[in-house]
């Protein structure tokens, strides 16, 4: 009878510790992608402020036109919003914080009024709008985990046309910004129109920065820019948010195996004091029939 | 002293970076160079072959189109000019027959849309664009070869 007992903890011992094995398994390779995410990160960098600093220029080089290219018309019909997220789970509150934020964003601007035309990149994304009933337009998969350059550009292109055909006014951005290693938060960003980085109001501040050439003329300059900064913005939150999974993935795998670890203790503990009892109760049984034999004779 | 810092960068990885006597290129406008003290300047980079004079001898980038900005730099009297590029690479690091290959595909894909096998205008303008980037490239190899 207690001997059932024993076995029964005994698979469950085994069970946890497989499960172990596997979470133990994921963070180490978790681990082992962070560095050449961040790596990406940082090589990253100097381009993006770079074409920061070029669209920053070019807008203050022609505030009228930048007005016209770069504001939001006054009544938004449609809007386009891109939501990032992993392709794979098991990565702790990565997946779940963008895919709140997104439906918040969604519906805040289906209160104001607006259509929303949905797309996603990741598989978790499209997955989990799907189910709840929202429509996907367009689901980008298999480029979350390593993004390329050259598959931001065809998101970017995606995310333009509609813009550009004037189907939408307003295109916005859910991702995970990766702040550094212990911090990573989740941000609704607007991409189109484009938001220049601190444009400042002040035109003598303007002064102070000296008079810039432009070449060809900065209308042409600014237009040719539009979809290069784009790309440049949307390849930034893909290899940040490709940092961020996995940086929550290790730490989500670290606290399963530790979890893990526990439990397997507890088991092991309540399986030894179920084997124990059970041999007292033999002894006691086999004590119990010698001295009836010997009181029998 | 009047110096000039250059900078190509690509959003993969920066390419070069460090003091040069003069960075030669192309615009849509037409070939320029950037010397030291510079005036601050914005503009396009067109696909072409982007030269780096630093005082060790010349360095060269095909360059599949990007914007350059030239400003003041963090030191004094440094002119900065930075090349952002969507794809760039060294041309000493250009792989002949592979962009030869490329040129082959692309011309191949080319002629077999003008025969009308695919009415799809995103096949030709594909095409196109990769004909350009392996030519480019081709031309780039010879460049640093001579």
């Amino acid at each position: 009878m207690a001997g059932g007992q024993e076995r029964v903890l005994r698979r469950r011992i085994r069970s946890v510790q497989s499960t172990r094995k596997i979470t133990k398994a994921m963070e180490l390779i978790a681990a082992s992608q962070i560095p050449r995410s961040l790596a990406r990160i940082i090589a990253n960098r100097p381009y993006r402020q770079g074409m920061q600093r070029v669209l920053l220029e070019a807008a203050l080089g022609d505030p009228t036109g930048a007005k016209k290219l770069l504001t939001l018309p006054e009544k938004v019909d449609t809007a386009l919003v891109l939501v990032i997220t992993g392709d794979r789970g098991l990565s702790g509150p990565y997946n779940n914080a963008s895919l709140r934020a997104g439906e918040r964003l969604v519906a805040q601007l289906r209160r104001e009024g607006t259509t929303v035309r949905l797309f996603c990149a990741g598989k978790k994304a499209a997955a989990y709008y799907r189910f709840r009933g929202l429509e996907v337009e367009e689901s980008f998969v298999g480029v979350v985990d390593r993004p390329t350059f050259s598959q931001a550009q065809d998101i970017a292109r995606r995310l333009a046309g509609p813009f550009m055909a004037g189907e939408t006014q307003q295109v916005f951005i859910v991702s995970t910004r990766y702040l550094s290693a212990g911090s990573q938060s989740v941000e609704v960003e607007q991409l189109l129109p484009l938001v220049v980085p601190e444009l400042p109001e002040d035109p003598a501040e303007k002064e102070l920065k000296g008079y810039t050439e432009f070449e060809p003329e900065v209308e042409k300059l600014l237009f040719f820019l539009m979809p290069r900064f784009l790309e440049s913005e949307v390849f930034s939150a893909l290899i940040e948010g490709a940092a961020a999974f996995h940086t929550s993935q290790q730490r989500a795998m670290a606290a399963a195996t530790e979890n893990a670890d526990e439990l397997g203790q507890t088991l092991t503990r309540v399986m030894n004091r179920a084997r124990q009892d059970s041999i007292t109760t033999e002894i006691m049984e086999i004590v119990g029939g010698a001295e009836a034999l010997r009181s029998g004779k | 002293m009047a110096t000039l810092t250059v900078e190509i960068v690509t959003p993969e990885a920066p390419l070069f970076s460090g003091p040069a006597t003069a960075l030669i290129a192309r615009s849509s406008e037409g070939d320029f160079t950037i010397l030291p003290q510079h005036t601050s300047t914005v503009g396009d980079v067109v696909s072409s072959i982007v030269r780096v004079d630093t005082t060790e001898g010349t360095v060269a980038f095909a360059v599949h189109s990007g914007f350059f900005q030239v400003g003041k730099g963090f030191g004094e009297d440094e002119t900065l000019a930075t090349v952002l590029a969507g794809v760039a690479e060294r041309t000493s690091e250009i792989d002949v027959a592979r962009a030869q290959a490329a040129k082959d595909a692309a011309e191949a894909k080319l002629a077999a849309v003008n025969r009308g096998d695919h009415a799809d205008d995103d096949d030709q303008l594909v095409a196109l664009a990769a004909l350009e980037r392996a030519q480019l490239r081709l031309r780039a190899a010879e460049f640093s070869a001579s």
